[in-house]
C-alpha cells in the first residue's frame, strides 16, 4: 500500500523523536532531490516524510582555525560558491562544481547525498580523501562523531543507526596539497558519474607523500584506494609509476555492470582516472 | 506537531496566495499545475531530468518536481507567467522568437525561467557560462545554438539599456545570427 505522510518538526530535538518513535518508516527529508524521484517510482512505500529543510543550526559554513565544520541542510549550490572552499578544500569545491545542473544545485544538499549513499555520490570521494568526519545525533544514542569511511554500507545503505541523522561533516582546510577531482560521465552536466577520483598528495625532493585517493561508482561504496595509495608513496611521478599504479588501482576497485557501463569498462576506467586527476594535480 | 496524510498549504504563487490540501506525497509541481492551475509549467519527466518544470522558489531557480508541496507552504513561487511583466524576461521573450529558439515549445517556460536566473545573478556571461546555467534544461528540437543565442541577444539588450554597453564587445560574444539580429536591433533598425 502506499501511504505516505508528513510532519515538520520545528527544532532537533522534535526531529530526533519523531525519527526514533517511527524508525524504519520514517524518512528524512532535506532538498527531496533524491527522494521525490523515489517517491514517484514508488520505490517508497508507507513512510512519514520528515521534512528537515528548514530546522535551525544544520546550514552553513563554518571555520575555526584550520578546520571547517559545514551543516548537513547546506545546498551544493552554497559550497560551490564559497571562497573558502574554493582556497581551503579545493577537492570539495571541484565536486560541487560539475555536481548534477545548477537548478539541482539550489536544492541537493551534503547531507542528502550522503544520507542517500549512493557509490556515485560525487561529494564522498573528496570528503573520504580529506579524511572528513561525520557528526550525527540521534534521540537514544546522543551526539556522536566517525570518520565518513564508516558511514557507507553498500548501495542506497548507511551504517547510521536507527532514527540517525547527520548533523555536520568536519574537514581541515588548507592542506597545501597537490589535489584534483575527476569524474566521467556519460554526459557534461546533470549526468550520474560513471566514475569519478578525489586524489590528494605532496611531494617531498620529487617523491609522493601523503598519498589519498578515493573512487566513486567504482564498488559498492565509495572508498579509499589504501592499496593504490601505497603503491604511489615514495615514487617519483613518471609514466612508470603511474602504469604501475594504474594496474594496481583496476584490480583493486569492484565496480559493477548496470545500464551505463560494463564492470570491465569501468575497471579500464579506474586507471585512466588516477592518471587524469594525478596529472591535475600536478600541473 | 501534527502528522499529515493532507496537508494544508498556503503558497504565493505569482504573486497570488493559494491555500491547498495537498496530499504527503505531492510535488510543488503537482500543486502548481492541478491545484494554482499554473499550467506554464510543464512536467516533462517528473523526476529532475528535464527542467520543463523549472520555477523560482524561495528567490532561487529549482525543478519544482524535486520539491515537496507541503514543504512549500509559506514559500513563494514564480513561474513564467509570473515574469511577464519583468523587462529581463520580456528581452528573453524578444530574442528566443528572434532567434527561432523555440521549435514544438515544451521546453520553452524553463529555459526561459533558467536563463531569466542565469541572467539575473550574472548579466554579463560568456557562452560557456550561458551552456552551463541551461544545463539542467533538455531541449529536444533546437540543439540549443538558437537557444544561446537568444541568451547572448537577451543580454546584450539589457546591458545596452543598462548604458554600460561596449558594441564592439558585444558583437564578439554573439554568434551567427545572434550577431546580425543584434546589429540590426542595437543599430536601430528594431
Ligand atoms: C537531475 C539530477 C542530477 C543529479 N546529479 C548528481 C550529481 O552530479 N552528483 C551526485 O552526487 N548526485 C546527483 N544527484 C542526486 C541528488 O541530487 C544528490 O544526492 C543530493 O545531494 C541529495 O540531497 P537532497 O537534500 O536532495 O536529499 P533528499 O532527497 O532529501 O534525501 C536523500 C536521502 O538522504 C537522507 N537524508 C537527507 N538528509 C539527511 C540527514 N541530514 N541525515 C541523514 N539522512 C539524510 C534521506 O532520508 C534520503 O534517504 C542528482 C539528482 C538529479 C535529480
Ligand atoms: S518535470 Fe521536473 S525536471 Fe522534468
Ligand atoms: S523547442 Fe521543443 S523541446 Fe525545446
Amino acid at each position: 500500500m502506499l501511504h505516505y505522510s508528513f510532519c515538520k518538526p520545528g527544532h532537533l530535538i522534535e526531529a530526533l523523536q519523531v525519527l526514533s518513535e517511527y524508525g524504519g518508516r520514517a524518512r528524512i527529508a532535506a532538498g527531496c532531490s533524491n527522494l521525490l524521484p523515489d517517491l514517484k517510482a514508488r520505490h517508497l512505500q508507507d513512510c512519514l516524510l520528515v521534512d528537515i529543510s528548514e530546522l535551525e543550526g544544520l546550514r552553513g559554513i563554518q571555520a575555526e582555525g584550520d578546520w571547517a565544520t559545514v551543516g548537513s541542510l547546506t545546498t551544493i549550490a552554497e559550497l560551490a560558491v564559497s571562497p573558502l572552499l574554493r582556497e581551503g578544500a579545493p577537492l570539495l569545491w571541484q565536486a560541487c562544481q560539475s555536481f548534477g545542473d545548477p537548478l539541482v544545485r539550489n536544492r541537493a544538499t551534503l547531507g542528502g547525498n550522503l544520507g542517500h549513499a549512493s557509490p556515485a555520490a560525487d561529494t564522498a570521494p573528496p570528503l573520504l580523501a580529506m579524511e572528513a568526519s561525520v557528526a550525527t545525533e540521534s534521540l537514544s544514542g546522543g551526539r556522536r562523531e566517525f570518520p565518513i569511511a564508516e558511514l557507507f554500507a553498500g548501495p542506497g545503505r548507511t551504517n547510521l543507526r536507527p532514527g540517525e541523522l547527520i548533523l555536520s561533516l568536519r574537514f581541515p582546510l588548507f592542506q597545501g596539497k597537490h589535489e584534483a577531482f575527476v569524474k566521467f560521465g556519460l554526459r557534461d552536466a546533470m549526468a550520474i558519474s560513471l566514475a569519478s577520483a578525489a586524489l590528494s598528495l605532496r611531494l617531498h625532493d620529487g617523491l609522493m607523500q601523503d598519498v589519498r585517493l578515493a573512487y566513486g561508482s567504482l564498488a559498492a561504496t565509495p572508498f579509499r584506494a589504501t592499496r593504490t595509495e601505497e603503491c604511489l608513496t615514495g615514487m617519483p611521478f613518471n609514466e612508470e609509476t603511474l602504469s604501475l599504479a594504474s594496474a594496481q588501482a583496476q584490480g583493486e576497485v569492484r565496480p559493477i555492470t548496470d545500464v551505463r557501463a560494463s564492470s570491465s569498462y569501468r575497471r579500464q576506467l579506474a586507471g585512466a582516472l588516477l592518471r587524469q586527476a594525478a596529472r591535475a594535480a600536478l600541473s | 506537531m501534527e502528522i499529515q496524510s493532507d496537508v494544508k498549504v498556503k503558497i504565493r504563487v505569482n504573486g497570488t496566495a493559494v491555500s491547498a490540501t495537498v496530499q504527503a506525497g505531492d510535488s510543488l509541481l503537482d500543486f502548481l499545475r492541478n491545484q494554482a492551475r499554473a499550467t506554464d509549467v510543464k512536467c516533462g519527466c517528473n523526476q529532475g531530468d528535464c527542467g520543463t518544470c523549472t520555477v523560482i522558489y524561495d528567490g532561487k531557480a529549482v525543478k519544482s518536481c524535486l520539491v515537496l508541496a507541503a514543504q512549500a507552504d509559506g514559500k513563494e513561487v514564480r513561474s513564467l507567467r509570473g515574469l511577464m511583466e519583468d523587462p529581463l524576461m520580456q528581452s528573453l521573450q524578444n530574442a528566443f522568437v528572434e532567434c527561432g529558439a523555440v521549435q514544438c515549445g515544451f521546453c520553452t517556460p524553463g529555459m526561459l525561467v533558467a536563463s531569466w536566473s542565469l541572467l539575473q545573478e550574472n548579466s554579463n556571461p560568456t557562452r560557456g557560462e550561458m551552456r552551463q546555467g541551461i544545463s539542467g534544461n533538455l531541449c529536444r528540437c533546437t540543439g540549443y545554438k538558437k537557444i544561446i543565442d537568444a541568451i547572448s541577444l537577451a543580454a546584450a539588450q539589457h546591458v545596452v539599456t543598462d548604458g554600460t554597453a561596449n558594441l564592439a564587445d558585444l558583437a564578439d560574444r554573439l554568434d551567427g545570427q545572434a550577431q546580425a539580429k543584434a546589429n540590426y536591433l542595437l543599430l536601430g533598425g528594431g
